[in-house]
């Protein structure tokens, strides 16, 4: 049998971090400051790497002042208000509520702090919140700061270097495999611990402004994480909610929440403040039942929609104006060069395609996991937003450190295992044959069956009939993988991010069809079952690898919110 | 589309190429036999703005296509 060494470069770690986003930088750090030995694997460069890399603008606090709606039990109640059972508040306490203070702190500490220049919090609210929970800060170079203690604590980091499977021993998980994206050069990483980190899945659904690129997160989170979890046997969640948001026209900027928060009304094209009329938290609803008014709108004929700013003061103008860079440094640049004034006129805005990317801003979709970050397969940890129990910039600070910890714990009791070489040679083997092929279709051919098959099928409204047609049709894409033929690393990439984006879609597919009720409707809308039934569906759908297949199963997750908010409510 | 690098700015150090989560940016030979940075893959840009903040010379612009600015 051929030594590992032959078949690549070998690395030994306590922790492997396979993604260096927001959470895997995080979870580093968390597991390098408790002595661990750390690899952090990215297919880009930490410093710029994941879905904030160019900046972001917001972090959802809780900071226990004297408001009533600013505590840890009025977030748990609001947690559930909107997640509807869709995470285990147990969980998110550990992993979120228990870490927040340490975040806010770590942000400072960086270099890269939640606070104004005067030491204040600018807070705001929308999305369904009690009270102000965004915390507006200026997060530009919050990945460069994150880069500099990840590498000062001295963490081996692969950058350009894709996962491309988890090793297993006994069940376990031992490590994972990896291909530098320029050279080619495979990397095997032998780990104690190891974290996903990889994101959500975008690249999932047709895309309206053309391009499939043109995401709203970062379209290189291809579920690359989701589907190695799924294939080593663990545990995945929440994978039926096909979440959606509104975006300026044309470009899948983020902007929403900033939007909405400094007070922007929803418009349709009569003028009308639709979510006023429609919802009683109007404008500041939760974002599903946002994008379920707006779907409403434009199905009545009354679209296309805008976003109206033209009432906001001077002052608050302005900042929304900057806070918009700060979450997407080239929006400003195409509101300008659309010919777009906040002050003067409405801006438009539409519905995004579908992505994988959890129910809420506050619960997730993806690996399972414990209060430690587990997931249920032994040497295995998620973290940010490819777990059900973390979602956005405050899930993946708070979450990503949870997860450091508790692999860094895990990884202090166990030796470290070397996988079989003839698996790591399969795995090449699999991973390199695109280049091989003299004639074949591109991942641009083979992704583009997957988003048509997903968009008419699985879409915003979905039925048994559909998810049907669409499981079939899946299976016939899946033939289609096999053919995609690489000209180089980069495409070899691309190649193997097809293959996770397809194998989500399959995972989404078959949670759509075994959850026969619909809940945070747009997310998950059955047409043939449209009402939310809390009495039997108040919890989670579980999908793991069963043979070729999958298995499904249902968790009923309870919680006990005092009465104050109705889960029933649809 | 989006960067455009202003080549007569360009000292060619790479920041752009390194950093570029798309994996869009490369460089190449000029005729003087000198590095400059091109855009390989335009269609994957996702105007993170990264390169562009991190320019030391400060030599990107993000110019949007006609599709974006228009539809």
């Amino acid at each position: 049998m051929a030594l590992l060494e032959s078949l690549g470069t070998v690395l030994e770690a306590d922790v492997l971090v396979v993604g260096g986003g927001l959470a895997g930088a995080n979870a580093a750090i968390a597991a390098a400051e408790r002595g661990a030995r750390v690899v952090v694997m990215d297919k880009g460069k930490i410093e710029r790497s994941g879905d904030i890399g160019g900046g972001v603008d917001h972090f959802l606090a809780f900071l226990n002042t004297d408001d009533t709606w600013d505590t840890r039990d009025h977030f748990l109640r609001y947690l559930w208000k909107i997640g509807r059972g869709t995470a285990d508040p147990k969980v998110v306490e550990k992993v979120y509520c228990d870490e927040l203070p340490e975040a806010i702190k770590r942000m400072e500490r960086i270099g890269c702090p939640l606070t104004q220049p005067d030491g204040t919090f600018y807070r705001t609210r929308s999305m369904g919140q009690p009270g102000p929970y965004w915390i507006n800060f200026v997060g530009k170079r919050l990945k460069p700061c994150l880069a500099a203690e990840v590498r000062r604590l001295g963490c081996t980091v692969l950058d350009k270097v894709t996962a491309t499977e988890l090793l297993l021993k006994d069940g376990q998980v031992v490590g994972a495999t990896g291909m530098h994206i320029r050279t080619g050069e495979f990397y095997i990483v032998c780990a104690k611990a190891t974290i996903v980190s990889t994101g959500s899945t975008q690249r999932l659904y047709e895309s309206p402004r053309v391009n499939p690129f043109n995401t709203w997160l970062s379209p290189f989170d291809t579920g690359d994480g989701q589907a190695m979890a799924f294939r080593a046997g663990a545990t995945l969640t929440n994978m039926e909610y096909m979440r959606m948001t509104m975006m300026p026209k044309g470009f899948a900027a983020p902007g929403f929440n900033a939007f909405t928060g400094m007070g922007g009304r929803f418009m349709n094209s009569l003028g009308e403040y639709y979510m006023e009329k429609n919802h009683p938290m109007g404008n500041k609803a939760p974002r599903y039942d946002v994008v379920y008014y707006s779907l409403q709108e434009l199905k009545a004929g009354r679209g296309p929609l805008f976003i109206d700013c033209r009432h906001l003061k001077d002052e608050d103008l302005d900042h929304l104006y900057n806070t918009l860079g700060y979450d997407k440094d080239t929006l400003p640049d195409y509101m300008k060069q659309r010919g777009e004034d906040l002050k003067s006129k409405p801006v438009e805005i539409m519905v995004s395609e579908g992505m994988q990317c959890g129910p809420t801003e506050v619960t997730g979709s993806g690996v399972k996991i414990d209060q430690n970050c587990a997931s249920t397969v032994p040497g295995l940890y998620a973290c940010g937003d490819a777990t059900d129990a973390q979602r956005c910039v405050h899930g993946c600070i708070t979450g990503g450190y949870a997860a450091g910890k508790g692999a860094a714990a895990y990884a202090a009791g166990v030796k470290l295992q070397k996988p079989d070489s003839g698996q790591v040679m399969a795995i090449k083997e699999r991973v390199y044959e695109p280049m091989s092929r003299e004639e074949g279709i591109s991942y641009t051919d083979a992704e583009n069956i997957i988003r048509k098959i997903m968009t008419e099928n699985a879409g915003a409204e979905r039925s048994e009939g559909s998810l049907r047609v669409a499981g079939d049709k899946l299976k016939k894409a899946r033939g289609y993988l096999s053919l995609i033929k690489a000209g180089d690393y980069h495409e070899l990439m691309r190649a193997n991010e097809s293959r996770s984006i397809l194998e989500v879609a399959e995972m989404m597919v078959q949670a759509a069809l075994f959850r026969k009720e619909s809940r945070n409707k747009p997310y998950h809308h059955r047409l043939d079952y449209p009402e939310t039934d809390n009495e039997n569906w108040c919890g989670q759908v579980l999908v793991r690898k069963e043979g070729d297949g999958a298995e499904l199963e249902f968790l009923p997750i309870a919680f006990d919110d005092g009465g104050e908010n109705n889960a029933a409510r649809v | 589309m989006p960067p455009v690098f202003d080549l007569t700015k360009c000292s060619g150090c790479g920041t752009c190429e390194d950093l570029c989560m798309a994996d869009a940016i490369f460089m190449k030979e000029n005729k003087q036999g000198e590095l400059v940075p091109y855009v390989k893959y335009p269609d994957e840009c996702w105007h993170c703005g990264s390169c562009r903040q991190d320019c030391p010379q400060g030599a990107i612009k993000i110019v949007f296509p006609p599709l974006m600015l228009t539809i």
